[in-house]
Formats: structure tokens, sequence, C-alpha cells
């Protein structure tokens, strides 16, 4: 990311319906992006009129888009993960991988793997190239405090492919080390689940995005801070940032000129910045600067940002959300 | 078969029952007759007591879903439409007939509930549309209506009733005051015991410095005090403190009542572990025991962000709790005279806000009625494919109203008086939904 | 601030001065029928004092009705009625006892005069209005003290609670800065009487000058509001967009409910640079607990001066006129308080008229027109009908039985609680007040466990229960003390003596025959625990109807 304080729109695309999650085909300006109506959409955003195809098969919301290797593969409420030839669009595996919702896929950036993480409060490893199930991440807790099923809404892996996190309703999250599925930290974030035992009495919030610095050393965990009137996510956005192998927390980041859920984060290469998207009603993009801990930019976003891809060049971020695609460009 | 007082008539003079004493001091409905020198046998054959019978055995759980409940994921789902949402159908133990994946312990017992699917009610404010839904028709500026409970608890009430008549459970502070229900010109005599912090009321038992014969006996002077007072002056306020006090000693001999913990833990587990589920069963225990009508209110369901999360808690707790509540009513034998409802203020919007919520929305949402006078299984009433307008058997609040006293027995064109004014139990011309009533 | 009037005297006793001669005809008027219909900007003229106006309308209804209203309550009915409404006790047995055995032509007035100098009133003054301003999430019993003991006028508090700049009033906004929606509805019931919130999805259904226009018009007076930090601000631009039923987007221009559009200047919204701008700003003077700039244009001051213009202030006179008039003789001159609209007429509009331009005419002043209602002979009615079919209450024949709000129920119990000789005696007027301050303060945890009377109000079983059971009203109440009323009775062995004492204590009368004989009875079966015969009888007096409501 060259500067932060160059953040604009360059494209914006309106879809019906809500796009949940994006992958980007690295080097290119064409994205996957798994859509509300079950299915997966794949287009060059920069074309004049970008003429999406369609990728049919899931059931459900379509949660996680990802790369690896020679696949796209993408996971969805209906508790399918699947595997696609990007190219024919054909369907190489589908596989029944979790009994409830899968709320969010990632993979290793060698392509090797793709974690999935559900409300059956199970990440769950798989082997890309051959769909075999390879563990289970099994740690958080299938209910709350308050007896209601709890979900467990995210997962990052680390750049070295060592590392997943995951995080749930309650604030729980759990690093693991990916190749052996045991728990090698966690930390706690329990300000971002609101339980209102006296005016609602039931529950809002968890944890909806992770991110680790490019060393791994730094863990992001990013939902909303406590609500008062939990009908709305009427609090701002809430970022926790530990070195999660002391279990010490270095920043605590509010985003406090927009309300929301931090959706997604991402560190810049560098590990100069951390970018964060999310919305309520209305969307937000916030920029933070690590060495301070203050928002250096921040934006209205067009639609609430469910999910965005920052790519590998750090300057662009291709972001989807309720209604809309769009694209910010950071630099100068 | 109900409670009948134990009689042994052997056909002489003097066993000869008053039909006062058999009503235990119920002076109302049937046509004026006297039932001096009526035996037992005679009562019984007497169509219009027998009737009065069959009527005041009967009993009322409202499960008040506070805030609007999704209609969309519970009794009315449209998976896979744009709007439809993430939740899916699910078949139930009623051919052709789905919920939501949510439900899927009442799907199992569906065929004791009908659902309708059809309401239109207009009003999209929750304190407006709770009153409608309270009062079954506007309220109006003159007259003080009263709500669902007041007239149920009028007419299925034994005078010498030593429980309460109609228990309001109200205990999540939003909402609470659209809920709070009202006997209006029926009186303070039906005004509901507002229990708003845990299940049980407070100060139910006498105190150890006070004899049971003092406690009686300085409330009778109390009452001669009152009683000189109140002649020459009229208000609803006034009646009501008389009407409290007089109910006093019969509350505090149903502490019991409120206090679950007697039940063995297999029967709390059925209900499940929330406060919402002791509630209910104590709303069973208060109805076995003669209570006409509670509600218990869950409150709050008014989900503008995040619809879906929030009603994965919501509907999964009704579910085991409402279950729980059927299964429990049926191995007693009570279901056939209970009558559950779960009835809310209006319904959600098919469309989906940027907060992933669905907003307040009265033109197009559902109903239940399970048990008494119900023919389970039926489904009353269609919304078009993505459940934005009825298109079939539209009704509003007064016809919710007057289903529900038909199923149980009670005339719903039956009039109160106010002054010279007839004030029947539902607007005039309003009909039942005869296709929902066994 | 008020004039002394002698309004004590009957009619006809009335010196035949200019004014005199004016009312005088009018009332010859109303008896030929005649006044009924005609303006009361004709008739009424504004010289006429609160109390003639009230009487003289109130009667012309009554004449045309042809109803005979109850008779004048008796004397110690009357101190007791108006001691509860001005400065929210019971009288003490002393006060009664002294009113009863004036002559004084003027006992009446002077009595009101006296309650009105007790510092007592500014306490329960603010109580009253601390229940038309607030829910029950928030307490400005503080600030209204200040305003009342210093005099403000309605105008004044509408403008400091208006303002947000006031410590204290600007509870009123930060409660309801979070729901824009509720504080424009809150604050169109509380000081103009008219609910719109029907009117925010539709039109009105029932009311036909109430819109959508309407309900966002007096919305826009709000909608730049916002909380910093603690301080109330209030932004320079925004405007409030809504959907008409037929689909169409409308901006909302500051409509007042009488249908005025208030003009403003074009507002630009600012764009990405200004807006961050402005944060920094806020976020500074969060920093340095400051309020925020204050904006070049205030919607919310347009909002006030337009509610208070000539022309325009009808709402905002007769809004308030109705709320006091309601609390004072429980029935307002429209019912429902807050449906104050065409199709929803008075039931003496040339009274509410009068009395709102008359308030407006004193500066709304309203210890004068609370002083002028209490005066009138209409107030002080006896509360029992003794006739045969109860009439209307619009007529005001018979006083309305009142149940007392939680603060005057909890003081009264106490103080009907106390020995008669803590408060009677050689005491001067100070430690007399003193006095009654110090159990008003301690009334206050007893008051928590009352429900506020709200409008359809019934008192609820769990009163009942809380009275018959609980530990704290056994040992508030019922102790066995020097200074209680329990400590005082069991050392009286005479019986009569003892139910007189008990009753004048409690119920401020003598026990009737009926009474006595029950007392008689209850205590003779008691003969061995003489305490506990005092604590069941007190407990019955404390907790019978007569001494739960206003009457």
């Amino acid at each position: 990311m060259n500067d932060p304080n160059y953040l604009k729109i360059t494209k914006q695309v309106e879809r019906s319906g809500i796009l949940f999650s994006v992958a980007q085909q690295p080097e290119t300006t064409r994205v996957f992006t798994g859509a509300s109506d079950s299915k997966i959409y794949a287009f060059d955003v920069m074309a004049e009129k970008p003429e999406p195809v369609e990728y049919v098969g899931h059931e459900s919301y379509v949660t996680g888009v990802v790369l690896a290797g020679k696949y796209l593969v993408s996971g969805g409420y209906d508790g399918r993960l699947i595997w696609w030839d990007p190219e024919t669009r054909q369907q190489v595996r589908s596989i029944h991988a979790h009994e409830k919702w899968i709320r969010a896929v990632q993979a290793t950036p060698d392509g090797r793997f793709v974690v999935s993480v559900a409300d059956d409060m199970l990440g769950r490893v798989w082997d890309v190239e051959n769909g075999t199930h390879l563990r289970d991440l099994q740690g958080h807790a299938a209910r709350t405090p308050y007896h209601f099923p709890s979900m467990l809404y995210t997962c990052a892996i680390s750049a070295d492919g060592r590392y997943v996190a995951t995080g749930d309703r309650v604030g729980h999250n759990v690093v693991w080390d990916l190749h052996n599925g045991e728990q090698v930290g966690a930390v706690e974030t329990p300000i971002m689940h609101t339980w209102d035992p006296k005016q609602r009495i039931h529950s809002i919030g968890g944890v909806r995005s992770l991110a680790f610095s490019s060393d791994a050393r730094l863990l992001a965990v990013g939902g909303i801070g406590t609500i008062g009137n939990i009908d709305h996510l009427d609090a701002f956005g809430r970022i926790e940032i530990f070195d999660w192998q002391k279990g010490e927390r270095i920043f605590e980041l509010v985003v406090d000129t927009h309300k929301g859920l931090v959706e997604r984060m991402a560190f810049d290469p560098t590990g100069k910045w951390l970018v964060a998207a999310g919305g309520c009603h209305t969307g937000f993009i916030a920029i933070f600067d690590l060495a301070t801990g203050e928002i250096i930019k921040h934006e209205k976003a067009p639609m609430h940002v469910h999910d965005f891809v920052l790519n590998s060049t750090a300057d662009t971020i291709y972001a989807v959300g309720h209604g809309q695609l769009v694209v910010w460009s950071v630099t100068a | 078969m109900p409670n009948l007082p134990h009689n042994e008539f052997c056909g002489s003079p003097e066993s000869v029952i008053t039909r006062r004493g058999f009503f235990g001091g119920v002076a109302t409905g049937a046509a004026g007759l006297t039932a001096a020198n009526m035996t037992l046998l005679d009562v019984l054959q007497e169509p219009a007591f027998a009737e009065e019978l069959k009527i005041r055995d009967k009993r009322v759980i409202l499960l008040w879903l506070a805030g609007g409940a999704s209609q969309l994921e519970t009794f009315d789902p449209k998976p896979g439409r744009p709007t439809g949402g993430p939740y899916r159908a699910i078949q139930t133990s009623v051919p052709g007939v789905q919920v939501s994946e949510l439900m899927p312990h009442l799907a199992q017992r569906l065929n004791h509930t009908a659902i309708i699917r059809s309401l239109n009610t207009h009003i999209g404010d929750h304190g407006g549309a709770a009153t409608v839904m309270h009062l079954g028709r506007r309220s109006e500026a003159a007259l003080k209506l009263p709500d669902l409970g007041a007239m149920i608890s009028k007419e299925l009430v034994r005078a010498d009733s030593k429980v309460p008549d109609y228990v309001n459970f109200y205990t999540a502070t939003e909402g609470r005051y659209s809920g709070v229900g009202t006997s209006g010109f029926l009186g303070s005599r039906h005004a509901p015991m507002f229990l708003t912090t845990e299940s049980k009321p407070e100060n139910l038992t006498r105190l150890e410095s006070v004899s049971a014969v003092d406690h009686q006996q300085r409330a009778d002077l109390r009452d001669l005090l009152s009683r000189r007072f109140a002649r020459g002056r009229q208000s609803a306020a006034l009646a009501s403190h008389n009407e409290a006090y007089a109910r006093v000693r019969g509350l505090m001999s149903s502490e019991k009542l409120f206090d679950i913990s007697d039940e063995p833990q297999s029967m709390r587990d059925k209900y499940g572990p929330t406060l919402f589920g002791e509630q209910a069963l104590v709303a069973r225990r208060l109805i076995e025991a003669g209570t006409p009508f509670v509600k218990v209110s869950r409150a709050w369901w008014d989900s503008h962000g995040q619809n879906f999360e929030t009603h994965l808690e919501l509907v999964s707790e009704l579910d085991v709790v409402m279950s729980g509540l059927v299964d429990d009513l049926q191995d007693r034998g009570l279901l056939d005279h209970t009558l559950v409802l779960t009835l809310s203020e209006f319904g959600r919007t098919p469309k989906i806000n940027p907060s992933l919520g669905r907003d307040h929305f009265p033109s197009a949402w559902s109903i239940s009625l399970t048990g008494c006078g119900i023919k389970g299984g039926a489904v009353y009433g269609k919304t078009d494919d993505d459940g934005q307008t009825v298109v079939d058997g539209e009704m509003g609040a007064a016809e919710v109203f007057a289903t529900i006293f038909s199923a149980l027995g009670i005339d719903h064109q039956k009039e109160y008086h106010v002054g010279s004014r007839p004030v029947p139990l539902t607007d005039p011309g309003t009909e039942a939904v005869a296709e929902v009533l066994a | 601030m008020w004039q002394a009037l002698d309004v004590g005297k009957p009619t006809f006793r009335l010196s035949f001065g200019d004014l005199a001669m004016k009312c005088v005809v009018v009332c010859m008027l109303v008896l030929l029928g005649w006044a009924a219909r005609l303006s009361a900007e004709l008739l009424l003229p504004a010289e006429c004092s609160i109390p003639e106006v009230v009487d003289l309308c109130i009667d012309a209804r009554l004449q045309e009705s042809d109803t005979i209203p109850a008779l004048p309550a008796d004397d110690a009915t009357l101190v007791r009625r108006t001691t509860l409404d001005l400065v929210g006790r019971f009288p003490t047995v002393r006060e009664v006892r002294d009113y009863l055995s004036s002559e004084a032509a003027t006992k009446r007035v002077e009595m009101v005069d006296r309650l009105f100098r007790s510092p007592t009133f500014v306490r329960h003054q603010a109580n009253e209005l601390n229940m038309v301003l607030t829910h029950s999430d928030s307490d400005m019993t503080g600030y209204l003290r200040q305003a009342i003991s210093e005099q403000h006028s309605w105008e004044q508090i509408f403008r400091e609670l208006m303002s947000g700049e006031v410590t204290g009033a600007d509870q009123f906004l930060k409660t309801r800065v979070q729901d824009l929606d509720r504080l424009a509805n809150d604050t169109s019931v509380i000081f103009f009487g008219v609910n719109i919130s029907c009117a925010q999805c539709h039109d009105h259904p029932l009311v036909t000058e109430w819109t959508q226009a309407h309900f966002y018009g007096m919305k826009s007076f709000f909608n730049r509001t916002f909380e910093n930090g603690g301080f109330l601000g209030e932004r320079d631009y925004g405007l409030v967009k809504y959907k008409t039923t037929a689909g169409e987007e409308i901006t909302a221009d500051m409509v007042f409910l009488t249908g005025s559009v208030v003009e403003e200047p074009d507002v630009v919204e600012p764009n990405d640079e200004q807006k961050k701008a402005e944060e920094a700003v806020l976020k500074e003077a969060k920093e340095k607990k400051e309020p925020p700039p204050k904006p070049s244009f205030s919607r919310r001051e347009q909002l006030i001066d337009v509610a208070l213009r000539e022309g325009e202030n009808a709402y905002f006179s007769q809004a308030i006129i109705n709320r006091v008039w309601y609390r004072l003789f429980g029935w307002g001159l429209v019912m429902p308080l807050d449906q104050l609209h065409a199709e929803n007429p008075a039931s003496h509009p040339e009274l509410l008229e009068w009395l709102a331009r008359d308030l407006v005419a004193h500066q709304y002043d309203l210890q004068r027109l609370v002083r002028g209602l209490v005066l009138s002979r209409a107030y002080a009615r006896s509360s029992r009908w003794e006739g045969e079919s109860y009439p209307p209450r619009e007529l005001y024949a018979v006083v309305n039985v009142r149940p007392l709000t939680r603060h005057q129920y909890a003081t009264s119990l106490w103080l009907s609680s106390t020995s008669p000789d803590y408060l009677s005696g050689d005491l001067s007027a100070e430690q007399f007040e003193q006095r009654i301050g110090t159990i008003e303060a301690g009334a206050h945890g007893f008051a928590e466990l009352i429900e506020d009377p709200t409008g359809d109000f019934q008192i609820s079983v769990t009163e009942a229960l809380l009275l018959n059971n609980s530990e704290q009203v056994a040992s508030d109440f019922l102790r066995d003390a020097g200074d209680s009323l329990v400590g005082k009775l069991k050392a009286i062995q005479d019986t009569n003596v003892l139910f007189d004492t008990a009753v004048w204590n409690v119920l401020l009368r003598s026990p009737d025959e009926e009474e006595r004989t029950a007392l008689t009875n209850f205590i003779a079966q008691r003969q061995e625990n003489r305490v506990g015969a005092c604590q069941h009888l007190v407990w019955a007096l404390l907790t019978s109807s007569e001494c739960r409501f206003n009457y």
C-alpha cells in the first residue's frame, strides 16, 4: 500500500441481492463472488459492462470463495464445500462438509489446504487436491452461556500456512496448528458479544473477522462494540489486536466514525497498516496506522461490506456486500 | 372429564342442589333460569347449563411474541426466493405443510396446530399494533376496551376461584407497556396479575408476626372502612383497589403454583433451560389449577438488524418451549381443553435490509392456534410467492379474536354493556375462520 | 406574581364595581341560557379572575344539562385535598383542626397561600412535572426544583428543556437523542397535546389534520440534534426524507402542528473534507469535555419560536392548561390528553380558550394558574354523589376520586403512621417544615415500590400483596416506637380516645357509629396483645381506600 490517504473508489458494480464473499484471480481484475441467490459470479470488474458467468450448485448463501491450487473452492449455508474448475465451471466435487451453515472458507497461500468453519462449531481442514477431510479444529462451545445455539463465524490463515485462527459468537478466538489440529493459543474478546439480560433477553454480535500479520505474530480480531439496543447494529466497529503467542493485547481500536460489524480485515504486507471494512445499515472502510493505533483514513462505503480482498501489491481492494461490488484503489 | 363438584345424589329432596351452589356462586349466562328444585341430573341435561359447564373448563395460554416475530422464519417460509432468507423449509407431520427448519420439534407435532398465514393488520408501530392485537380492534378514546385475557377471564372464570384469573408474564423491559393488558370496562376483577421479575409474585407469604386470624380480620376491618368510603364514589381505580385486596388471600394460597422446584428435572428439561421455558411451565401449572388465561410474553423479536441470527436464537427457543408445552398438555389430558396461541403485533418484511435485518410488516403475517376447538393440521390463508401480500383469506385482528372465542365455545357476538351501549366481544359482522375450527 | 383575590365570597355578595358588574351580567346571561354558544372573547373579559371564569363556564354547562352539582366538600376534606394537591401530603391533625376552628372568612385563601409558601410546594410541583416530562428512565427533579423555586414560567422551562444547555434540563433531550422519532413525538405529546406517531407511516387514519408531512415536519426540528461526549449538539445540515404510501420520496420541511412551514437558509451537505474537519473538531471537544460548537442556524430554536408565536401558540398554551386541569380535576377538558385536535373538542371550549389566553397574557405563570383553579368552587365540591345515576365526568358535577402518586402515598403513609405529638405542639413553622422534610425524604424508599398512576390506572395485586405481607411495610409503618402512631396508641386506655386518635391521624375525621362498633369488637378480641391490636388497627386504616385516594 503506497499511501492510505489516497483511498478512492474506482469502480462500482450494482447487483441485486447480497454478495457475501469474494476472491480475486491474482494479477488480474477478475473476481469470483458468492451471493445470496446461491450462485457464484465471476467477472472482470474493470470491464465496461461486466458480464458475469455463473457457477450454479449451492443451495443457499455462498459465504466463502477461495482460489486454491487449480480450483475455485466455495462454501455456503447449505453446509457444502464445492470444488469447481474455474474455467469450465464444472463441479469437480461437492462435499457435505458440515452439518450447519458454513460461515467462512480460507485457503493456505500455497493452495494446498482449505479451511472451513461452520455453526456446528467445527473448523475443518481439507486437502485441496483430493478433497480429503484431514482434521477437525474442535474447541468452540456449541451453546452460549445463556443456552442459545452459538455460531463460528470466521477463520484466518497465516501467510506461512502454519496457523489457523477461528472466532465465534461469544468472543472466543483460538489459534490452531493447521497441520496437526492442536490449539496453540487463544485470546478472548467478550466485548464483541452483547448479551442483553434485561431489555430484550437475547444476544447480538460475535467475532466476524480475523487476520494475521504477515509475520504471524499479531492476530487482529474484528467485531462490534457493546450494543445498547440489540435490535440494531448500533455500536462502533471494534478491533482488538493481540500478540497471540504472548496472550497480550496490543491494540484496542474503535472505528469511532462508523457503526457496524467489522466484517473483514487485512494487514498490508509491510505491516504498517490494517485495513478493515464492514457496516450496519451503511458501510465503512477504515485504515489504521499500526504504529499509533489511530485511524488515518476512513470512508463511508457505498454498502455494508461483507468481504474484501487486498491484492498482492496492496494497492487495490475488491470489496463486496449488500447489493454492490466496489473497487478501491489505494495508490497515489 | 371436567371437574364436577363431588355430589352424592340419592334422589331425595334434601339432595337437590341449587344452580348457584353448582357453579360456585356464578350467576351469569344462561337465560335467567333458576335451578331451585333442579336435581344434578336435570342440571347436566339442561343444555344451557351443560354448555356453560363445558365452557368454564376451557383454558388459554397465549405465547405473546413481542416485537414482531418473522413469519418467514416460522410459519410461512419462502425458501429459495430472493428475499426468502437462508433458512429452508421442512416437512411436518401434516402432509403438504411446511414450516421453517428452525422449528423441527413443532413440525413433528403440527397435527395439533392450525396456522393462519393471511393476517393483514395495517398498523406498523409497536404500540398501535400491540393494542389492536390485544383488544381485537382499535382502541377508542372514550371507551376503555378490555383485552383478550380480560374477556376470556370473564367468560371462563369461576366466581369462587382461589387462583389468579389472568396472569401476564413480561420479564424483558422492552415493549412491556404495549403488552401489559387491561381489563378496561370489565373492571379490576379481570385485570391481569402482571409479573415482571422472575416467574413468581413477591409477598405471597404471610409474615410470621401476623397470625392467620389477624391477617383475615384486619383485612375485614379494612374492607369495612373501604366500603363506607366507596359509597357514592365511582372510579375504576377505586374499584381496582378493593379488588386487589379481595384477591390477596386467594393468591397467597396459590403461591405454590409459581414454584417449579418440585417439578422433576425431566419435566423442566422438556421446556428447556431458559426463562421463557420456566414461565411456560408455570403457565401449565396455573391452568391446570384453574387459571383460565395465562399470557407468557417472550420479548423482543424486533430484528431490524441481524434477523437471521436473532431468529436462530428465538425460534429455536420457541420450538423447544412450545413443543414441550404441547407434549406436557397432551400427556396430562389437557390439550383438548387448552388453547395455545402464538400472536405477535405484526410480522417482518420480506425485504432484507443492509444490516441483514427485516423490518416491521403488518401486511402479510402468521399466527398459530393449537389445541382446544382447533382443527389440527389446518392451514388457512395464503401469501404470494415472496410473502409480500395476502392472496387468499385476508383477515385482521377481529377475525383472529372471533376464531379464538369460537374455539373456546364462546359466542363472539355476545354483548357486554357499558351504560346503554352494547359492546360485542368482537366487532359486529366479524366471522370466525371456520376452516381452522374443529 | 399573583393578585390576592377574595373569591371565597359567593356571587351575591360581590360589590358592584365595573368588573364585578360584567361578571354579574354574564351570570345573568348564563342563567338565561344565552351564554352557552357565544364566544369566550365576547363574554368572558380578560379581567375576570380564573376561579370566576372556571365556575361560570362549569355552571353554565351544568345548567344546560339540568344537572345539580354535588354540595361543597366539608372543610376537612377540602383541606386534605388542597394540601395533597399543593404540597403532596396529607395535612396533619393539627392543620385540619386549626382550619376547622377558624372563623375567618378568608381562611381558604390563607390556607392556599400558606401552602404555596411552604418549601414542600416546590418539591411536590417538581415531582408532578417530573412525571409529565420523563419516562421512568430519568429523573429531572433536581432541575425542576430549582426552576420552580425561581418561579420560571412554563415558557422558560420549555426553552430550557429544548435548548439542551441547562444542566439537568438537558436530560429531556439527552434521554431521547438516540431515538429522534421518540423525541419528536414526546415533545409533541407533552408540550402540544398531540400524539402524531400514527402519522409516521401514513396519514393519520383517524384525524384528517395530521398527515405524514406533520410527523416528519415535527421530526425535522430535531433531526440535526446529536450527542457528543455527553454534550448536546446540533448540526448545520441534514434533511429528513420519507416515503409516502404511494412510494414517493419526499424531503420534509420543518412544519409545525398548525401547518406553518418554517423557512430556513439553503443547506449544503458538507463534502468529505469538511466532514473530516467536523469530526476532528468534535473529537477534540469530546476530549476536552466541552460542548460542540453551536450551529449557525438551529432547527430546534425554530420550534421554540414558532410554538410560542402569537397565532401559533394555542397548542402550547392549551396543552399545559389541559394537563394542569387534568391533574387537579382528574379529568381533562380535552380527553385523552394527547388528542388535542379539531375532531376532539373540549368539554368546555370557551373555558379552555380563555384559560389559555389568560396564561399567555400572564407570561405562562403556572403557579398563578394552579392557585386560580384550586380556589374555584368547582374544585371544592364533594366527591360523593348522592343522586341516582352518576353524571358524566365532563360536567364536573362531582369531584373525581384520584389515586395518590407514589410520593404522595408514601409520604402520607409515613405522616399518618407518625405520632401526632411529633408534628403538633409548639413547633415553629421552620421546625415543622424541617420535620415534614425529613418524613418526605424518608418516604422515597417506599415510594419506589409503588406504581405512579397513569391514564387508566388499576391498582395491582402486587401492591395489595406488598401492603399485606412485606417486612418493610411492617417495620416502616407499624413499628412500636416513641415517635410512631402505634407507640402513642398502645398507651391509651380509653378505647374511644384510642379510636379517635387513630382514625383522626390517618383519615382526618372521627369514626362513625358503624366503624366504632367494628373497632370495639376488634380490640375486644385482642386484650392480651395491645400493641398487636394497635398495629392491626393502624394497618387497616393505612390500607383503606380512603387513605389511598385524593377525594
